[in-house]
Formats: C-alpha cells, structure tokens, sequence
C-alpha cells in the first residue's frame, strides 16, 4: 500500500504533468478562464488518460514488445488515445444523453492533449504492472485536474485584478503559472520514484 | 404558444451559456448551443486539429436539447440558459468518477488476491462496467429530479457581435 501511496504522491505532486513535465499547456491556458470548465475538463481527461493508458499497457505488453514493435508505439498510442475518447463519447452518451449535452464539448480537446500521450509513454519508461501503470495514470490525471482547478481559481480573480495593460491577459497568466510551478517545486524531494 | 417559464435564480452560482433557438415544438424550443470559448473559436482555430477528429460532440446538432422559453421568442434568437455549478460538477462525477472508481476498485482487489496480470486487465474491465451502470442509473435519476436541466435566464444580447460588425463607410 505505501508502494502505491508514494507512486500516487509522486506522479500527482511531485512530478506534476503540468508544472513539471510541461504536458498539456495548451488546454492549461485555454480552459482555464472558469472553474467550472476547468472541472468537467479535468474530470473528462482523467478519466481518458486513466482508461486509455490502461489499454496502452495491453498494447504494449502483448503486442508491441512481444513482436517487436517498439518503433510504432508513438502512432500506436496515438490511435488508441483517439479511440478512447470516441468510444468515452459513446459511452457518455448512452449512459445519459443529458450529461453529454452537458460535458461532451470537453471531449474534442482530449484527442490532442499531448498530456495524455505524455503519460502513456512514462508508463512504458517505467515498465510498471497493470495495476501501477493505472495507478500512475489516474494520479497523473488527478494532478492535472488539481493545477487545472487552482489557476483557473487564480485567473478568474486576475480577472478582477488591476493589472498593467501591457500584462493584462495571457503574461500574467503565464506569470501567474511560473509562481505556482515554483510553489508545486516544494514537494519535491517527498519521493523520488 | 403558451408555455410555462419556471425561472429560478436560487440556487446559488449558474453556469452561464448562450443558445440559439432553432426550432418549436408543442413541449417547448429546440436550442442549439454557441461554440464555446474552449474550442474552435480561438485565432488558431483553422491550423488546429482539435476539431477535426470527428468527434460527435463537436457537432453542434448532437448537443441540442429542448427547453421551455417565454412565448415572445423566435427561431433564430439567442438566449442565455444557466445551471448550477454543483449540478456540473455532479455530473461530471457522475460520468467519469463512478467508472473510474470501479475499475481502479475492481483492479486492485484483483491484485490483491493474487490474479494474474490479464485477468487483473479483464476485472478491471468488468469494474469499468460495473461503473457505467452504476453512473446510468444515477443519471437517470438526476434527470428525472431534473438536477441537470438547464434553465432559461433571459434573452441575450440582440445585434450583432463586434468582431462581426461591419465598419461604417
């Protein structure tokens, strides 16, 4: 359990998808005006990253490696990753057709959220099992959904924020994340996995 | 048309969005969202592949749904519908957290009792589906007690957006 617990912390806080590896800036700084989109859009890619790493994972263990097939692995994932989110579309869909009105306008975005490819690809370095591969998506994908919430908070007071004119907008938004990846920097040395 | 407009501003923030109504029908206006600010609308929408992956829910006649709206409206006119926060959030749970939950479940109780990784994969699976079951009958319910019905607030502004304003010769 403390093996699973430090893999969680880690992939979570001390190696944030974010704010450490830099994966997925392109919907950090889009859908974050709101905390509101910036929580459907996290819940919708946790639940991507965590389900197509796994698939992933299967690829790779009975298909890629076995055969030696390492050098499509990147095209390989890539498809897989845009068969998730059509198939999470689908399903979404049949389950609540409300809810889709609702959260499927996220899922578009997913499809070329290099975070999701980014994690995918730290699975295979680090030739985990099923269940610690799982494990490192859903807490990679947790992490992005905490930094995702916590800006979006921030920007939307910047909002209301008097800010110079020549920073108003995306600088000081930037300026804004580099504070926070500084703040998230304290955590590491808490584990090293 | 006589229809019965429930407004209720009570519950706390609302998830704003504009719709445009794009058709009527005995229990109330078919409305068609307004691409959001997240996706297709930004200036690199042209170059980005984002949209172009075929997915339904970029489709904008996928996402209508139907809603009660005052008798003076008409096809063509642009409304500002709202939801709670909570309800999103809700649902967001609803749809992703309660499948997630079962299969992360269902994965480490099979490690833990000694499967072998395929069938640790294949429980993982069925937890997955225990989950979207789970999620059905809870949205259903949502539904039913109309949680994640979004509301009509009021008619949003007339004319024409600025960027699509003609200049003046």
């Amino acid at each position: 359990v403390k093996e699973y617990i430090l893999l969680f912390v880690s992939a979570a806080l001390v190696n944030n998808v974010i704010l450490a590896r830099f994966l997925g800036l392109c919907s950090f700084m889009g859908v974050t005006t709101r905390v509101d989109t910036a929580v459907g859009m996290g819940m919708a890619t946790t639940f991507v990253i965590t389900v197509s790493s796994m698939i992933d994972w299967a690829v790779e263990m009975y298909l890629l490696q076995p055969y030696g097939l390492g050098y499509l692995r990147t095209v390989t994932f890539i498809l897989v990753i845009a068969a998730a989110v059509q198939f999470t579309e689908m399903t979404v869909k049949k389950v609540s057709p409300t809810l889709f009105q609702m959260l499927g306008i996220y899922l578009p975005l997913i499809t070329t959220n290099c975070a999701v490819l980014g994690v995918a690809l730290l699975l295979v370095e680090g030739h985990m099992n099923f269940i610690a591969s799982a494990c490192f998506a859903f807490a990679s994908s947790i992490g992005y959904s905490l930094v995702m919430v916590i800006f979006a908070g921030l920007r939307e007071r910047l909002a209301l924020a008097e800010v110079p004119r020549l920073f108003a907008g995306p600088p000081v938004g930037f300026l804004t994340a580099s504070l926070l990846a500084l703040a998230f920097m304290g955590f590491s040395g808490m584990s090293t996995q | 048309m006589d229809m019965k407009v429930h407004l209720d501003c009570s519950a706390g923030n609302l998830v704003e969005a504009n719709a445009r109504i794009v058709a009527f029908d005995r229990e109330g206006a078919w409305l068609e969202p307004e691409p959001g600010t997240s996706c297709g609308s930004c200036a690199s929408a042209a170059a980005c592949g984002a949209k172009g992956l075929g997915s339904q829910a970029s489709r904008l006649e996928g996402r209508r749904f139907r809603l009660a709206v005052p008798a003076d409206l008409a096809i063509g006119d642009r409304v500002v519908v709202g939801m709670p926060e909570k309800a999103l959030v809700k649902a967001a749970f609803t749809a992703y957290g309660l499948p997630l939950a079962g299969l992360l479940t269902a994965g480490i109780l099979g490690q833990s009792v000694g499967l072998e990784q395929p069938l640790v994969l294949a429980a993982s699976l069925g937890g997955l589906g225990g989950g979207l079951m789970l999620a059905r009958l809870i949205a259903a319910r949502l539904t039913r007690h109309g949680d994640t019905a979004p509301r009509f607030l009021r008619r949003a502004d007339a004319g024409i957006a600025p960027l699509q304003r003609r200049p003046s010769p």
